[in-house]
């Protein structure tokens, strides 16, 4: 196998006495679409924090690149490479929601110590922040507060600020958690445009299994903090202990279903 | 001209009122009867008169204005809360009387250079305190503060040097500055730094920093995971507030000639942390108007006496009372300050111009609702 772009070794983090990641290894090949599943609980959250540098671990490292990045901070990651999005949308509530994805943009530059230029003086940000917005169906609401977006619009935000950074590797923490079911096959459509146009890799945390299934090239699963299998889609929806103890009880994989929740 | 008529559609009435400021001096003379310069008396001048006591009003206005202003860039614009604002008004403000009471050196020379090393040092200070302390969270922070401006008063009370708590006064200031000699000079002067700073702080806020600034108050969680150094824009954000209220210390010391703890104590932290709520939290003017509000009914109420029952109260004394009560009055009526609710409620009023942003105002209020 060729070097993974980002790997877990040994990961553990607990809190207190709860052991929400225990001793999971991980490795995401370059270039691939990598769905993490699991009950709710099972970690896949809290995995994302070590991956993506909010959490330190417990014990274990974080490489990207062939590079430990453990102790790397966040900020530093987003330079690097690496971007998330989160599963409790996390945005600039008051600001606009073309300047919570031109900020993203801006992030990455090197304009942001220019204390007495105007902002809106520097239009390359501003076009690129618009052609996101454009890409995820929100230009339209470019000038008011993210805070007024309904739901499904800040989920679309969430991912335009994500996407506005240029990852190499974007960690998708349910990007279409509490969307309507009607508006999911557009965002994930998206998504994966965004990545056959840009190649970038993908780690994804998803409960919708029709997504799942179509959009991966390899599965992990999770369940109470360990890994409990990982494969191919196929592996994964044949594999008879995976539908024991997960898919089995929640998931009705012939008929490509998602849970009643 | 096109660019001309924008400039005075969207500024003519800051352009308006700054033209009223540098006339000001010269309509309290005309209608007051009174010199704008005051009473010569042999080769010096005495401030008798309404418009040098009215300038002297004012030049207090501008000076708590610019104490504001730089509370507000902390609070309201990059969400840091620091209840030890008053370290950098005092310290610097002792530097400066230093400089000119305690060393043999040239009154220009001190007054230069303590104006200089005043303001650096307010700027280091900041920088200081904040690589100290700002990893700590919001109320960690705030404390700290509080208790470092604390230890200051409390040491700068007790140090026989500087005359302990009475302070000392600053007995010779460069005569075309000083206002006891040339108060409209003066005048100007402290209109001019507020103007600039107002200036400068109205771009910051409109530049690539500011945004980071407002992203970091919003949420500095997202801000460092989409690639911010929040912390340096936090320093960044506390050492220019440093050196702004530096530099409002330094005008205080200059205005009454005078240094003395009180310049390190709770009210000049809570003042201008009043004043920015009462205006408007996270708002260019707010803060000025606060200021402008609250020292103007200072002034205006001082005096009074107002007779209860048997007692008569002179409001000077229970001005701590008003101040309260006008705060929970302002407070309850306008939400986010005078001028951050005047904002919203234009913001709203144009929403209902057309249909489109109406119908977005209205699903905004089922969200908040
Ligand atoms: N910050 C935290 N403090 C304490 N417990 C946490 C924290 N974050 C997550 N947990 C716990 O860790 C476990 C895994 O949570 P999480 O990673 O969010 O799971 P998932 O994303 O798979 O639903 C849960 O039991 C959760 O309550
Ligand atoms: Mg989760």
């Amino acid at each position: 196998m060729t070097e993974p772009l980002l790997e877990g070794r040994q990961l553990r983090k607990a809190f207190g006495g709860l052991v929400a990641v225990d001793e999971v290894s991980l490795q995401i090949a370059p270039g691939s679409a990598h769905s993490i599943i699991g009950p709710n609980g099972a970690g896949k959250t809290t995995l994302f924090n070590l991956l993506s540098g909010r959490y330190r671990p417990t014990s274990g490292t974080v490489w990207f690149k062939g590079r430990n990045i453990t102790k790397l901070p966040v900020y530093q990651r987003a330079h690097i490479g690496m971007g998330r999005s989160f599963q409790i949308t996390n945005l600039f509530p008051q600001l606009t929601v073309l300047e919570n994805v031109r900020l993203a943009v801006q992030a990455k530059g090197n304009d942001s110590f220019r204390l007495l230029r105007r902002v809106d003086t520097f239009t390359a940000p501003i076009e690129k922040a618009l052609e996101v917005l454009e890409l995820v169906g929100l230009r339209e609401s470019a000038a008011l507060p993210a805070s007024v977006l309904p739901h499904g619009g800040k989920r679309k935000l969430e991912l335009a600020i994500l996407l506005a950074g240029d990852p190499e590797i974007l960690l998708l923490d349910e990007p279409t958690a509490g969307m309507a079911s009607e508006q999911v096959p557009e965002l994930m459509a998206t998504i994966d445009r965004v990545r056959r146009d840009g190649g970038q890799t993908i780690v994804l945390v998803e409960h919708n299994m029709n997504v799942v299934m179509s959009i991966s090239d390899r599965i992990t699963v999770m369940h109470l903090g360990r890994l409990l299998a990982e494969g191919t889609p196929t592996e994964i929806a044949g594999n008879t202990l995976v539908q024991d103890v997960y898919l089995g009880q929640l998931y009705d994989l012939s008929a490509g279903e998602t849970p009643q929740s | 001209m096109n660019s001309l008529k924008s400039f005075l559609k969207r500024d003519g009435w800051m352009l308006f009122i700054f033209i009223g400021l540098l006339a000001f001096p010269f309509i309290v003379a005309t209608l007051t009867g009174s010199s704008p310069t005051g009473v010569p008396r042999g080769d010096r001048m005495i401030m008798r008169g309404e418009s040098v006591r009215w300038q002297a009003v004012l030049i207090e206005v501008f000076i708590l204005s610019l104490l504001a202003m730089s509370y507000n860039l902390l609070f309201g614009f990059t969400g840091v809360v620091s209840f030890g604002h008053a370290l950098f008004f005092g310290l610097s403000g002792y530097i400066f009387g230093i400089l000119l009471e305690y060393t043999a050196l040239d009154t220009g020379l001190a007054t230069g250079l303590g104006i200089v090393l005043g303001i650096a040092a307010s700027g280091l200070l900041g920088l200081g305190i904040g690589l100290a302390t700002l990893r700590l969270k919001g109320v960690y922070f705030a404390i700290f503060t509080l208790a470092l401006a604390e230890m200051a008063y409390i040491f700068f009370s007790r140090l026989q040097l500087t005359k302990a708590e009475d302070g000392f006064a600053i007995g010779e200031l460069p005569v075309w500055l000083d206002p006891t000699q040339s108060r409209l000079t003066f005048y100007y002067i402290t209109l001019a730094v507020f103007v600039v700073g107002f200036l400068l702080l109205r771009r910051l806020m409109a530049s690539p920093t500011g945004a980071v600034f407002k992203a970091i108050r919003e949420n500095e969680d997202r801000a460092q995971s989409i690639g911010f150094n929040t912390l340096r824009f936090k320093l960044l954000s506390l050492v220019i507030a440093g050196m702004m209220a530096g530099a409002a210390g330094i005008l205080q010391v200059m205005l009454n000639k005078k240094v003395g703890p009180e310049m390190l104590g709770l009210t000049y932290t809570i003042d201008p942390l009043l004043m920015t709520i009462i205006g408007g939290t996270g708002t260019l003017l707010g803060p000025v108007i606060g200021a402008a509000g609250l020292h103007l009914l200072d002034v205006g109420l001082r005096d009074q006496v107002i007779a209860l029952g048997g007692a008569s109260i002179r409001i000077a004394d229970v001005w701590g009372l008003i101040l309260g009560a006008i705060f929970i009055l302002v407070v309850m009526v306008f939400p986010y300050g005078i001028v951050g609710t005047y904002q919203r409620w234009r913001l709203k009023r144009q929403h209902r111009g057309d249909p489109a942003s109406a119908a977005t105002s209205r699903a905004a209020r089922r969200q908040s609702g």
